[in-house]
């Protein structure tokens, strides 16, 4: 029952389903169900790393320096994006050849980075949530949730791309308005 | 001579940021519920990606790509200050209403990605047409989905009443941009692949011998 | 292909007349204004699936008449007094993008009713969850003289509900014009399952999902009241015959339909006991429709593995028997 509960919350809160976060990502990662993992798994390794990052940027920061916020946040994900890099090229050159492009196309966008901000906003309402592993937690939490927009995703991928689709809808346009309706039940259950 | 006037304008229509390249999405379903949202939208993205384009174009080719990818992401997020304290002095306003996601343009796809792809291969003169189009592209498609959405979810126009009965509010929640944004889309296309038809008809059509 | 068709159209008159008899029920209930909304409905829907089918290029056909059940679906979820431009909304809105978008009946995502009775809810929610009271009948263009706050809501959020067994069968207390007579519903679920027009699978999952919590985590003062209410409250009974067990959205196999239904029942039960939400059941059925998908999917891949397997068995049979000839 409280898992039931859990599921729904994750889904509540989802940032794709609710604020659109990372959108174009998920459609670029949606050429095949193995992408879409792929870049699902390296986002949420960016938004848990990214948020602990985020938690010491903005203690140093604080309120009074918020506008140098998104540069410190791109020189910390930018490190994190070489870190990663020259992590996967010692541990397999064979696994550095096949997913680097996962981490190529998570670096930089919309999930990781709205993740990160959507945190801060939410340690500035409460001082309970301003803790590293709140932080870490809500990353974290992003992530799952960037997962399990990619499995809806991928559940009706074939069905999207179908020939029986109209062709002007078939593809990106039919994805939209499937997360949309998506988007629409969990909105009601808010 | 047809050619490269296609390449410069293309942004505009044929490879439009939102409708064909799918990029800088969440902007547009998030904060393109009022005009008044795409404005400061407009204003932020048109600044931010100009700037950091033209910017970024310097950087040295020679460098490896992630480095290159981060200096872009880096220069972005530099040019975001300048423009969001001009826009603190001219529209306060507009900093509250659209939240996270004026951060978030500066790491825009358009900037960070397509940048090697789309215009560095192009002269610096030529680039900065070519730019100036995608971006247009983007503020067409934020000033029309700006304009339906507030119209249909609130009844006004920027801001000002309009004489509507039948609101859907659905259409200002983030589901709603969704669906707009995805049947704005295939209308799009449909509208496209149409026009394309009839030219390659008006083509053949010339092209047959009396 | 042939009997496909015709299967389908049968399907269809078959759902169409027993959506029709809770139609009638409606009018019995709250006047013309219940008619008028259903009419209505099914010429919106009726005009939106020319109109998509003309800008695909297809020809309507018999089997497109299937809209107009859904039409009917979607109407009798909806209180009668409910103002006539937000079923049309909806109804548009339910052919359009919720079923032509993906390619029409021959690529159903998601059940065009739930989609546009989560329309109205997110739009208009009020509108949708305030009914007239029972016996109060309305003009067509008349409003509702009183409205009041549905049974379910009363029974989700205090766990009893007023009416008296010999109500809560023919649906005689506030709700959802149509999706409430549970006498009649009854009937149409075991028609329509022994006609085969709905998946029995899903169905029985659904059922028995809700029962089992019903009666496991009872809502009600005693399991037996519990099981008893949450069949009549919240279209558990309407939304498991018509939008879950759909023949065209569940899986095929009654293996895997039967699961499909049991995890709509049980997320539905839970989310409203935690919540006291209304009619969870038709926000739940959107949200498992990538699951209904996977399902189909995994199906599709075991049909494939055990059709190859028979191949290759017979050919090697096949072989065998050459052999043992040369």
């Amino acid at each position: 029952m409280f898992l039931i509960n859990d599921i729904i919350a994750l889904l509540v809160s989802n940032l794709i389903l609710t604020q659109a976060l990372g959108t174009s990502t998920l459609f670029i990662a949606a050429g095949s169900r193995k992408k879409l993992i792929g870049t699902a798994a390296v986002i949420t390794v960016f938004t848990t790393s990214g948020s602990a990052a985020a938690y010491f940027i903005n203690s140093l920061l604080g309120s009074r320096y918020s506008d140098l916020t998104l540069l410190f946040y791109t020189i910390a994900i930018g490190i994190l994006y070489v870190g990663l890099l020259t992590l996967l090229y010692y541990i397999s050159r064979n696994a550095f050849e096949k997913y680097r492009k996962y981490i190529h196309v998570s670096a930089y966008n919309c999930a990781v980075m709205g993740t990160l901000f959507t945190i801060e906003q939410n340690a500035s309402l409460s001082a309970e949530a301003f803790t590293l592993k709140s932080y870490l937690l809500s990353g974290f939490e992003a992530g799952i949730g960037f997962v399990i927009a990619a499995l809806i995703l991928a559940a009706a991928f074939g069905k999207l791309n179908s020939s029986k689709v109209p062709s002007s809808f078939r593809g990106f346009p039919a994805m939209l308005v499937y997360l949309g309706i998506i988007s629409m039940a969990v909105y009601s259950l808010r | 001579m047809d050619k490269p006037k296609n390449t410069l304008t293309s942004g505009l229509l044929a490879d439009n940021t939102v409708l064909s390249a799918c990029m800088v999405i969440s902007p547009v379903i998030m904060c393109g519920d009022t005009l008044q949202n795409a404005f400061a939208l407009i204003y932020a993205f048109s600044a931010i990606t100009f700037l950091s384009v033209m910017l970024s174009s310097f950087v040295p080719r020679s460098l490896p790509y992630t480095v290159r990818i981060i200096i872009y992401a880096v220069i972005a997020s530099a040019v975001y200050i300048p423009v969001k304290l001009l826009a603190q002095e001219f529209y306060p306003e507009s900093i509250e209403r659209i939240g996270i996601y004026y951060p978030l343009i500066a790491v825009n796809s358009l900037i960070v990605h397509q940048t090697e792809v789309r215009f560095f291969r192009m002269k610096r003169l030529n680039m900065a047409g070519s730019l100036i189009f995608y971006i247009l592209g983007f503020d067409a498609v934020m000033l029309i989905t700006g304009f339906v959405r507030e119209l249909l979810a609130y009844g006004t126009i920027n801001g000002s009443m309009a004489d509507m009965d039948f609101l859907i509010s659905g259409l200002s929640k983030p589901f709603g941009g969704f669906i707009f944004l995805g049947l704005f889309c295939g209308i799009y296309r449909k509208i496209r692949s149409a026009a394309v038809r009839q030219k390659n008809e008006a083509g053949s059509e010339a092209n047959v011998p009396d | 292909m042939l009997k496909k068709q015709k299967k389908e159209r049968l399907i269809w008159i078959d759902v169409t007349i027993t959506l029709l008899a809770l139609e009638i029920m409606a009018y019995f209930y709250y006047g013309i204004r219940a008619l008028a909304v259903g009419v209505l409905c099914i010429a919106v829907s009726l005009a939106a699936e020319l109109i998509s089918l003309r800008l695909r290029s297809r020809k309507f056909t018999a089997d497109d008449l299937s809209c107009t059940s859904d039409a009917l679906i979607t109407a009798l979820m909806m209180p009668a007094s409910i103002e006539l431009g937000i079923p049309a909304a909806a109804c548009v809105f339910a052919v359009t993008a919720a079923k032509n978008v993906f390619g029409g009946r021959r690529n159903m995502i998601f059940s065009p009713a739930a989609a546009a009775y989560l329309f109205i809810l997110t739009s208009w929610e009020k509108e949708l969850l305030l009914y007239p009271k029972v016996y109060d009948k309305i003009g067509i263009l008349d409003t509702a003289s009183e409205l009041v706050s549905s049974a379910s809501y009363t029974f989700n959020t205090t766990g009893t509900m007023e009416a008296a067994d010999f109500e809560l069968l023919l649906g005689s207390f506030p709700g959802p014009m149509g999706a409430v007579s549970i006498l009649l519903l009854l009937v149409a679920a075991v028609v329509l399952i022994f006609r085969k027009d709905i998946s029995a699978g899903a169905f029985a999952g659904t059922m028995f999902g809700t029962i089992f919590m019903a009666y496991l985590c009872p809502a009600a003062e005693n399991p037996l009241d519990s099981v008893k209410y949450v069949l009549a409250a919240n279209m558990t009974l309407f939304a498991a015959i018509y939008i879950i067990s759909d023949r065209r959205i569940a899986p095929g196999k009654n293996y895997y339909a039967f699961f499909y239904g049991l995890f709509i029942a049980i997320t539905s039960y839970i989310v409203t006991l935690t919540t006291g939400k209304e009619n969870v059941i038709v926000i739940m059925s959107v949200l498992f429709t990538p699951l209904s998908l996977m399902l189909k999917s995994l199906e599709n891949k075991i049909e494939r593995t055990r059709f190859a397997e028979t191949t290759s068995v017979s050919d090697s049979v096949k072989q065998e028997g050459a052999e043992n000839c040369g």
